[in-house]
Formats: C-alpha cells, structure tokens, sequence
C-alpha cells in the first residue's frame, strides 16, 4: 500500500509531461488536419532553450527563481520565432494532400531539427536543475517527494483547464472551433482560416515546448528526446482519441502511470508499456477513449 | 451590384461552369434554376470564394473579387447559406448567428443591432436561442441558417437550394418567411438557387436558367419585376 502514493506522483508527473505534448498534437490535429511528427522537435528544442537560458541566469549570477520565468521566455521564444516561420513555409504546403505527403514532409523537418540540434549543442546531455532543486522536497509518511513533480501535475490540469476556458470563451476559441467543426463554413462567415491555422499551430507549439522546457528541469536534455516525445504523444493522441483535450489528459494518466508501474514491477517492460496500452485500447476502441469516426471537434 | 463575365471553373479536369454571365442588380432577388448538377451551387461557392475561378471575371460594386479570399468577400456584405444548413453543432443558435461578428469584429452594438434585426425578421428564433445548433429539426436549422447568412449579408445574401429537404408544408412556411425578409429589407439582393422554383415566383425579379454550366435564358420572372425594385 505504502507504494501506491510514491508511484501514482511519479506516474502523474510523467504524464503532465507527456500531457503537453499530445495535447499540441491533438490540437494541430483537429484544427489544420495533419499529424505532425515535427511535433517532437519543439519538444527537445523548449528543453535546449530553457538549458541554456536557465544556465545564462545562474550565470549571471540572477536570483534562481528567475529560472521559472526563463523557462516559460523558452517556450515562447520557440513557439513565436519557429511555429509561424514553419508553418507558412512548410506545413501549410501539405494541406489538402494525402497523408502519407504530410508525414513524408513533417517526418523530414523533424530529421533536419535532430541534426540541427546536434550540430548546434552536440551529443553531450546537458541539464539545468535549479528550478528542481529550489522547490525542494516535501515528506509524506515517510516517504519524500520532489515538489516539482507536484508542481507538475498541478501545472497539466491547469493548462488541460485553461485551454477549454480558452476555446469555450474566448473569441480565438470560437473562432477555432468553428474551424474545426466546418473550415468552409467557417470562412464564409468572415473568418480567416489561414490566420487561425498559424495561431494554433503557433500555440502546439508552445505547449510543446513548454513541455521540453519543463522536462529538461528534471531529466535534462540530449540527442534522442524529441524523437522519444513524439513517438508517446502519438501514443497518448491515438490512445486518448485524435482531437480530444480530455481524452489526451486522461490517456496521458494512464500511460504515465503505466510506466511507472512498469519500471517498479517488470523494468524490461517499461520501453514498451505504452505501446501494449494503446494496443489494447485501440484494438477494443480504434479511434481511441473519446473519439469516434465522425467527430470534428476539439 | 454583382457582375460575372465568362466564368469559368474547373473541377477534376471537368469544366462545371463553362461560361457564366450574371449581373445582380442591387434590391432584386434572382432565382436560379438549373437541374442537378447543371452549376447551381458551383455558381454561389464561386462567388462566396469557395472555389477557385479559372478564367473570367467577378466583381462586385467594380471591386475585383477574384482577388479576395472568402473570409474577405463576407466581410463585404456577402452572406451565404449553403444547402445544407451546416451550422456549428457545439455552439447554441445564438452563438451560431453571432460567429460571424466575432469573426468580423463588429462591434458590441452593431453585434446587438443586427441580432435584434435577425430577431425581428426571423421571429422563429428568440424561442430558440438557446438551443444547440446541433440540436435542432430541419426546419429550424434552414432558419438559422438564413439568420446566420443575414448577419453576414448585409448588401448579397445567396441562399442555396433553400427549399431542399423541407417538408411541403415547412417550404411553405420558409417561403413565407423569405417573402416577409424581402418585404422588409428593399435594400438586400437576393440570389437563390432552385430545383423546384414554384414557391419564389411570388417574389423573384429575375429567373434564370442554368444548364451545363452556362445560363442560358434571361427572362424576367414577372411582367411587373420593375415595381419592386427600390
């Protein structure tokens, strides 16, 4: 019993980070209609850029706390200065074509990042922890826990729960959904679809590197991170149901926790536990938690 | 108002409009009649900008619409209810008609006004407005639809194949409705497309007959279509 508390912190601080990636994923998804594998990349490039400029405030010899900032100032750098430059120049090229073009496209950008990233920071792992180690540990019977990884759960239902209030009352929101719901439509009301396309592509993105940017507090940064990003938000994007924000979180919950079950009972099933979850799950559901073959909405 | 000059569109290598020429004149209503597939509803996306235009011109108080996406061409005053209602199924019917001044910015006021025009016009929905687009009947839906594209169309509305669907006696009440909306608002120019024209001729100025992608007789629907120009 005395276990199920550590495992379920673990699994659910996992998950938050996952959770950020599949939901990007899932919104690019719903709203321009393509799978994007690049997706991965923003991922490893937050967690590059929140290193860096986190190791530049320690430098500087700035109060530490300052590093919390530093990694937000890292995804919105990612997300403002490559998801509208990417968007316009390359994805927004596959639109309307087969899939298997987007793939092909995306999987490409996604090769040219990983190589950018290794001419550009090596094949050395960096890291920079002093946003772990400031919030310190709290001990529960016992047992102690980073505050970080609490941190992280609370952040992931807080950005699950701001981007519902963000589709469901704000103008951009509505404007989103509409999109998804019917592009034609949607334009001949006065909506202009390519500028919606940009911004939520723009905000996958950022989520995606705010994600990385979280992740490199705790586990650093190397060669081989967005690839492992991208391949469990697709896992989590299928498992949940592809364009669902709620079945995203509660996908990521249940491959998070199903890592760290793995890892605690049977190591040697831990690189695969998330891939025998979404066969299951698709195998009894194939368009995943909350999806069905119809649906067109976020 | 509306002018198109040899239009011509393409789709799959197959011309669908061939050469088209129609000129809307500002306050009439223009009936376009044509069998399925003939280029009815090819004829108002081309307008609306939905498809691209091949060859020809279309302009619209001497602006080139050739040039403007369709999001642009709403924000003119063109207003468009396609066949099939598609109105936004998670949204309630108020938010349906006021999607587009949102996507327009209108604003708070002129957002009000117009939906208490609509409110005016279409007095089906006030009861309604509540409801989710969703969840509505056939007939409701058509309503909506025609609110929705008022609230863009402040100068063109094209409604295509508005009859579509609808149960005689519900056609006879959209008849209605769209008679009393042309009653009230001298100032719109309505295009309409329509398989089965007998429930417009009330109020149509102008029929046309589209067949194989090309408009092949202009005739006024009725002797007396001056009277009820502005």
């Amino acid at each position: 019993m005395s276990i199920v508390l550590p495992l379920l912190v673990d699994g659910l601080a996992e998950a938050a980070l996952i959770f950020f990636v599949a939901v990007g994923l899932t919104l690019v998804f719903s709203v321009l209609r393509i799978l994007n594998v690049a997706h991965g990349s923003f991922y490893s490039i937050g967690a590059y850029v929140a290193v860096l400029l986190g190791t530049w405030v320690i430098g500087r010899g700035y109060a530490p706390a300052l590093t919390f900032l530093s990694m937000l100032l890292a995804a919105a750098l990612v997300a403002v200065v490559l998801g509208p430059a990417i968007e316009r120049s390359f994805v927004r090229w596959t639109y309307g074509r087969p899939e298997a073009v987007q793939i092909l496209v995306t999987f490409a950008l996604f090769l040219i990042f990983e190589d950018l990233q290794k001419l550009a920071f090596g094949v050395q792992p960096y890291s920079q922890d002093a946003p772990m180690q400031l919030l310190g540990v709290s001990s529960i019977a016992g047992v102690v826990y980073l505050n970080y990884s609490i941190a992280l759960i609370v952040l992931a239902v807080a950005v699950a729960a701001g981007l519902r209030l963000l589709l469901a009352r704000t103008r951009f929101g509505k404007l989103v959904t509409a999109v998804v719901a019917d592009r034609e439509v949607a334009q001949t009301l006065g909506i202009n679809t390519e500028r919606v396309f940009v911004s939520a592509f723009t905000l996958g993105v950022f989520l995606a590197a705010l994600g990385g940017a979280l992740a490199s507090a705790t586990s650093g940064v190397a060669p081989g991170l967005g690839a492992e990003a991208i391949v469990l938000g697709f896992a989590v994007a299928a498992i949940g149901g592809l364009g669902q924000i709620e079945g995203a979180l509660l996908a990521a919950v249940i491959v998070g926790i199903s890592r760290v079950v793995a890892i605690y009972f049977m190591p040697e099933l831990q690189p695969v536990a998330p891939y025998l979850v979404m066969l299951t799950v698709l195998l009894v559901r194939p368009f995943g938690l909350f999806g069905s073959p119809a649906m067109r909405r976020l | 108002m509306l002018e198109m000059r040899s239009v011509r569109v393409v789709r799959g290598g197959f011309a669908v409009l061939r050469d088209i020429d129609l000129s809307l004149e500002s306050g009439r209503t223009t009936l376009l009649v044509g069998r399925n597939g003939a280029g009815k509803t090819t004829t108002l996306r081309a307008i609306m900008g939905l498809l691209p235009i091949e060859a020809g011109e279309l302009a619209y108080d001497g602006a080139d619409l050739r040039r403007m996406r369709a999001h642009a061409r709403a924000a003119l005053g063109i207003g468009y209810a396609p066949e099939d209602r598609r109105l936004i199924p998670e949204f309630t019917v108020e938010d349906n008609l006021l999607l587009p001044s949102l996507a327009l910015r209108l604003s708070a006021k002129q957002a009000r006004e117009r939906l208490r025009m609509i409110y005016d016009l279409l007095p089906e929905l006030p009861a309604l407005r509540a409801r989710l687009g969703g969840h509505l009947s056939g007939g409701q839906g058509k309503i909506v639809a025609l609110g929705r594209a008022l609230m863009v169309g402040t100068r063109l509305v094209l409604l295509d194949e508005p009859f579509q669907g609808l149960a005689p006696a519900l056609a006879h009440s959209y008849a209605e409705t769209l008679a009393r909306v042309r009653a009230e608002r001298r100032d719109l120019t309505l295009l309409v497309t329509e398989s089965g024209p007998q429930l417009l001729e009330a109020l149509v100025d102008v029929k046309l007959q589209i067949e194989r992608g090309r408009i092949d007789s202009l005739a006024p629907a009725r002797s007396d279509a001056a009277e009820s120009a502005p």
